[in-house]
């Protein structure tokens, strides 16, 4: 059995469901963790302890951090990671997206796509090198039609072929905002193959997340090195 | 006399599916709208090649035709299903089955949770307040005082459940889970 990870999902105030209802509804779907990750502006979540009472669901309270230039960016990221175990960053422009792959601290960089220009080589390198994943928010494939989804899906796989020249880790998401958001995992993972995954990396997409909580929990002194 | 040799005929599969939505739908109007997001999604061309199709829904579960090889096209064109006739809809499929009668008796719950009538009570919480429209199991659907509260979500009711209601919420609606 996979333990599936819905990386990116969006509550109360800033979305429209609770904590709880989100993790009750992706118990249901297949998932067996769920990452609330509400932008700058929205922390305080509603109830989040609320949650913790739906049994075989782990809810971690993360944060999308969202800036207007690199230097708000680097601050606030590193102020988020003291407080949270999982820190995401709102992609957009170039340099906000180039900020992000270039701060340890960060763990995820979605909708890099967002400022219509596909992500360069030496972001994706900058990304590697300092470990953050590339997030593939999988909402404007369900919203979208015609030729706004046509020209997300072209970036998309433009971004695709570059993470995978250099073995960047990819997240896939629903990017939700209410329960009727959220997909199942082997939905996810069939509209993730229409956009350019292949299935094994559409999975391990999904497994992702739980790879960076467990990496996120460990100490360490200084890079690769792990105090036991 | 039969109309096609047996081994002729396209290979089929039968997929349950459950339907989440704010609102009754009707099954016409959800059957037009997997077309449209079929078509959206595979073209003309990919649609003729499934031929994908609505058996039958009774407002909650369904079953849907499909050929046997295109099993997960068919996934990621239901799952691309936003809306139906302005109501938020959610389409999920719940298995896959090789008869009518397997995809019905595997997948599909003979009990279904019993929804309650709200009768308009009301949840009052600090940072929520509105009237319960839907109550099924543990999940309560909040028509908000507020509209501005579902703007982003591009939904009419906020979702709660039980659990959120729960530890001396008193003024919720009088009684200690709020319902």
């Amino acid at each position: 059995m996979n333990f599936f990870c819905e990386g990116n999902v969006h509550s109360l105030p800033e979305g429209s469901d609770s904590p709880s209802r989100l993790a009750l509804e992706a118990r249901c779907l297949g998932f067996s963790c769920l990452i609330i990750c509400n932008h700058t502006g929205f922390e305080k979540v509603f109830l989040p302890e609320a949650a913790s009472s739906i049994q075989g669901m782990e809810v971690i309270m993360g944060i999308e951090v969202m800036a207007e230039n690199a230097k708000v960016l680097h601050s606030r990221a590193r102020s988020a990671r003291a407080r949270y175990p999982f820190v995401a960053v709102h992609g957009g422009t170039e340099e906000v997206n180039r900020a992000a792959c270039e701060d340890p601290s960060v763990d995820l960089l979605v909708h890099p796509e967002d400022g219509r220009k596909a992500l360069g080589i030496a972001l994706v390198k900058a990304a590697q090198e300092n470990d953050v994943a590339i997030g593939f928010d999988l909402s404007p494939m369900v919203r979208l039609r015609r030729t706004s989804r046509s020209r997300w899906m072209e970036l998309v796989r433009r971004n695709l072929t570059l993470i995978r020249k250099f073995e960047v880790p990819a997240v896939i998401t629903s990017g939700a905002m209410s329960h009727l958001d959220l997909r199942t995992p082997r939905d996810l993972i069939a509209l993730a193959e229409v956009v350019g995954f292949e299935t094994f990396e559409a999975k391990e997409a999904l497994l992702h997340p739980l790879r960076i909580l467990d990496k996120n929990r460990k100490s360490w002194a200084s890079p690769g090195v792990e105090i036991l | 006399m039969r109309s096609r040799l047996p081994v002729l005929r396209k290979r089929r599969r039968y997929m349950a599916i459950e339907v989440d939505s704010e609102e009754a739908l009707r099954s016409v109007d959800l059957s037009a709208e997997i077309h449209s997001a079929h078509v959206s999604l595979y073209g003309d061309v990919g649609v003729a090649g499934n031929r994908l199709k609505l058996i039958g829904f009774d407002g909650k579960f369904g079953i849907i035709k499909c050929s046997h090889l295109k099993i997960e096209e068919s996934r990621a064109a239901l799952s691309t299903v936003y809306s139906v006739v302005g109501v938020r809809t959610a389409v999920r499929v719940i298995g896959v089955s090789g008869t009518i009668r397997g995809a019905t008796e595997k997948y599909i719950p003979r009990l279904s949770l019993i929804s309650a009538d709200s009768g308009g009570r009301r949840i009052e919480l600090d940072e929520v307040s509105g009237r319960i429209e839907h109550v099924q199991g543990r999940q309560i659907d909040l028509c908000p005082d507020d509209p501005c509260r579902v703007k982003g979500s591009d939904t009419r009711y906020l979702g709660l459940t039980s659990f959120d209601l729960r530890g001396g919420y008193v003024d919720a609606d009088g009684t200690a889970d709020g319902l």
